[in-house]
């Protein structure tokens, strides 16, 4: 790529060298980013956490702990950025200059602006969510215009973490950093976080009793394999995606271990299930079977052709997890399932009793129906895995 | 885009200028006197104008003392009507400990009851008012708002549009490399096309916004249609029916229950004026189909206000109008219809006093001032041409009395007992009473021969009554009350100038 080096570029970097680099903790990794994936943390967990409050006591206020979880990983985005900004514009530190881009004059690390932005996306999406509740009622959908905003804003700041950690991994890599190790492990792990975000979007898709439908595959599709081309594509790591889905499915069996351990009671009525604890979300999806699957393809396909590896990417995606999740769904829907584990025996308080019968929908997808839905759900995961692979190209080279 | 949504987000909402309701017309607050055990409540409930929305409920306790009220909001009818959520405490007020405050989320729109269990030194006991709640209006942004919130999306638009261009230009360079023309030229494009795309999401989001809209418009109350028509003395209502996908928003047109002894209570007013006022009570013929003979009324005019309960304890308004020709030759009146004919609105404010066409008087204890969202107990007095109270007062359908809040600008129509604002079905049922509704109350009006069941009249001790109520707007109202004593039926009339 062209460009030029400036002397002060040149002055920065002696004084890196000789002076001991960006800000950094004792393993060598910036304080920052331990608070960034802490902030992403924080209100991923915030969510599952209210996703279950409503499941199990239904009524909500701004300071429920659950929110509190969400606004403080906020204010802790906040501050991060807030310092890189006003150290990187303001302060005297040639070196985080020399490491920032510049937007309308300000001057930080590209992760900060875009984490930054995240943020107030978040609290714009605040009174615009007010005015929903107040124009067409208190929540009846995970999905609404406000949350939409709201949960872009949650996505722009995982994104600036990601791209903030990703930035100052890959000059820990040409510097030769200790730290690079560490670095890497926070990379795929706000890797991780991402794909929780995306999979929470989606969550009301996902219901065990629709697993054997077409629809749930079409929707994953849609939000992982992005991820997934993504995070194998910016950083060379062996195991990106299986690392990425890990963390998504140890985060969601942990809930269903440790949430049901609180007591909870119901606040809104109806209440046709008698829940007495707080009920965790459903067993994750089984995306560790194609990440797993993915990661071995891409060692010898990294740097494939975008169009023939997202279509490898594609069919790849959908085929492995259709293979696992439809015969699993068998499982969770026996009384096998029924455990504090799997946690199948789970229901929100106002599950019908027509609701206590583990049955899929009906009628099921079957024959071409299921044929041309599968399909498009691989056509789909291509479109996504393409979107991925070319973000992650282009975030290869990220240096600021 | 449309003009009210250019700016995208919005800073405060204002009501529509005018609410339809359900039970009554424009009155959609609840204002309740019941009892629970020994304790004695008045109940006020301000359901939330969107469904979701939040409640809000007042009670003033008096009788035997009490430590705790509790309150739980749950369907009136049916398997939600057994499946509470746990009861909330109600505040009690530091300055008035006779008065508490809470709210409560309705989630679900249809037939609802507020239950409050209450406890003291006399044990506990419960009670229970219904609400019909409904969806009754969508909600409009201020102008104010819309700039506000809209400013804030260019701010963010704009912003998105600087972080794609530093992205591309300084994104990727080694620390300290300044980025070359070629590199500030992308930058700048990559910008210019991240503002674009983000508008086109905006023009998505506004699309996808318009189908939210009219989905909740869906859910909107709409009363049931109806059409009267005359034939000589014969009254003929046609009522329709309410089809919706939505839980708990259908509404049928021959599950109507006897409501103190009526299916339907009628009252036809004379316009603009109202001068003249029947409370009449049409026969349910079959489904949908009510007829009545009318007695003789002078011509005009007349604004229709049926009020019918369905068999879940939903109660409706349901409003048309009629043009009573000159000259109409009436049945003679049945026992327990009752008229009046007050002066007209043109002629002035009516008093506090209001004198009957048979030398007996009607007398408001009327407060000095009202203001409107302001819940009162209004109490009215009959007093004998001697200016005694009458030797025989009775019950008329029942009750001590029946009151008609009508505003002059026909915005407002509420049929008012002395328990208070909600339908005497509802409360009934509500309160699990439902037996003394000669058996309809489960079944509705389908497979019923009859239509309406004599209520017998009682003797009462008291010439005074007293209705819990508030009005829910400022203007201009028009109140009509009636008390029998031996076999009449009087109807008197005020007028309320309402802050």
């Amino acid at each position: 790529m062209a460009h030029a080096v400036s002397p002060a570029g040149s002055v920065a970097r002696a004084r890196e060298q000789s002076s001991g680099k960006e800000p950094a903790s004792d393993t060598g990794v910036p304080w920052y980013l331990w608070c960034g994936v802490l902030s992403s943390t924080l209100i991923e967990i915030g969510g599952i956490w209210d996703y279950s409050w409503h499941r199990s006591i239904g009524r909500d206020t701004f300071w429920t702990p659950a929110h509190m979880a969400i606004q403080s990983g906020g204010l802790i985005a906040a501050g991060i950025c807030a310092y890189l900004l006003i150290l990187t514009t303001f302060g005297g530190s040639e070196t985080a200059k020399a490491a920032a881009v510049q937007v309308f004059g300000l001057r930080a690390p590209l992760g900060a602006f875009l984490a930054a932005w995240g943020g107030l996306t978040m609290v714009t999406s605040v009174p615009f969510d007010n005015w929903w509740h107040a124009a067409y009622g208190l929540d009846v959908k995970i999905v609404s215009p406000p949350h939409a905003l709201l949960i872009f804003g949650v996505h722009c700041v995982a994104f600036g973490i990601l791209l903030l950690i990703l930035s100052s991994l890959h000059r820990a890599v040409e510097a030769g950093s200790p730290a690079v190790k560490t670095m890497e492990r926070l990379y795929l792990y706000a890797g991780g976080v991402i794909v929780m975000s995306q999979m929470f979007l989606i969550i009301q898709y996902l219901g065990n009793g629709s697993l054997h439908l077409s629809r749930p595959y079409r929707v994953m599709g849609a939000v992982v394999p992005v991820i997934f081309a993504l995070l194998s594509q910016a950083h060379p790591s062996k195991w990106a995606a299986t690392a990425a889905a890990s963390i998504y499915t140890a985060y969601y069996i942990a809930a269903i271990l440790i949430l049901p351990l609180f007591p909870a009671q119901p606040k809104l009525g109806p209440v046709f299930y008698p829940v007495t604890h707080m009920v965790p979300s459903n067993f994750p999806m089984l995306l560790i079977a194609p990440a797993i699957v993915l990661d071995l393809l891409y060692r010898r396909m990294r740097d494939e052709k975008p169009w023939i590896l997202a279509l490898v990417t594609g069919v790849v995606f959908t085929g492995v997890l259709v293979a696992f999740e439809w015969p699993f769904a068998d499982f969770l829907m026996s009384r096998w399932a029924e455990n504090r584990f799997f946690g199948t025996m789970y229901y929100d308080f106002s599950a019908h009793p027509s609701d206590l019968a583990h049955v899929f929908a009906s009628p099921p997808d079957t024959g071409l129906q299921l044929a041309a839905g599968l399909v498009k759900a691989a056509a789909i995961s291509s479109i996504s895995a393409l979107a991925g692979i070319y973000s992650g190209r282009w975030m290869r080279g990220v240096r600021r | 885009m449309k003009p009210r949504r250019s700016c995208l987000l919005v800073l405060f909402v204002v009501l529509a200028a005018s609410l339809s309701a359900h039970a009554h017309v424009g009155s959609k607050d609840v204002f309740e006197e019941t009892s629970a055990g020994p304790y004695k409540l008045f109940v006020t409930i301000r359901p939330p104008v969107v469904i979701p929305g939040v409640a809000s409920v007042d009670v003033r306790v008096s009788g035997a003392p009490v430590d705790q009220v509790q309150v739980t909001p749950l369907a009136l009818t049916g398997v939600g009507s057994e499946h509470g959520p746990a009861p909330d405490t109600m505040k009690r007020s530091s300055i008035d400990p006779k008065f508490y405050t809470g709210s409560i989320w309705m989630m679900e729109a249809g037939s609802m009851q507020v239950r409050f269990n209450v406890s003291g030194a006399d044990g506990k006991y419960t009670a229970a008012v219904p609400v019909a709640a409904q969806a009754l209006t969508t909600l409009k942004m201020q102008r104010a708002f819309g700039a506000g919130l809209g400013v804030c999306g260019i701010i963010l638009i704009l912003g998105l549009g600087g972080i794609a261009a530093a992205a591309v230009r300084e994104g990727k360079l080694p620390p300290g490399a300044m980025p070359a023309p070629a590199l500030r030229r992308r930058g700048l494009v990559a910008g210019a096309l991240t503002i674009s795309f983000a508008l086109l999401l905006v023009w998505g989001g506004d699309k996808w916004w318009n189908v939210e809209a009219a989905s909740f418009a869906t859910t909107v109350y709409k009363p049931l249609s109806v059409s009267a028509f005359l034939t000589g003395d014969n009254l003929e209502m046609l009522v329709g029916t309410h089809q919706s996908d939505h839980l708990g928003q259908s509404r049928s047109n021959d599950d109507f229950i006897l409501d103190h002894g009526k299916v339907m209570h009628l009252y036809m007013v004379r316009e603009p004026q109202l001068d003249v006022i029947y409370h009449l009570h049409p026969d349910f013929i079959s489904a949908g189909d009510f007829r009545l003979k009318l007695p003789q009324m002078p011509p005009g005019e007349y604004k229709l206000y049926g009020d019918v309960v369905h068999a879940n304890g939903f109660p409706e308004t349901l409003v048309t109008t009629i043009n009573v020709p000159p000259g109409m030759q009436g049945t003679p009146p049945q026992v327990d219809e009752a008229m009046g004919t007050p002066a007209p609105l043109s002629a002035g404010e009516l008093g506090a006093s209001y004198k009957l066409p048979d030398g007996y008087t009607m007398v408001w204890d009327k407060p000095a001032t009202l203001t409107a969202d302001t819940a009162y107990a209004f109490h009215f007095e009959l007093l004998d041409p001697s200016g005694k109270p009458p030797a025989h007062m009775r019950t008329y359908l029942g009750m001590a009395g029946h009151a008609a809040f009508l505003k002059t600008d026909g915005t407002v129509f509420a049929h008012v007992h002395p328990s208070g604002s909600a339908a005497m079905a509802a409360v009934m049922l509500a309160n699990n009473e439902g037996s003394t509704m000669a058996g309809s109350a489960s079944q509705g009006m389908s497979g019923m021969a009859g239509m309406s069941m004599p209520v017998a009249d009682t003797d009462l001790s008291s010439n005074a009554v007293e209705f819990p109520y508030g009005f829910p707007s400022p203007g201009r109202y028009r109140i009509f009350v009636q008390m029998k004593h031996d076999n009449t039926v009087e109807t008197g009339t005020f007028d309320a100038i309402v802050k």
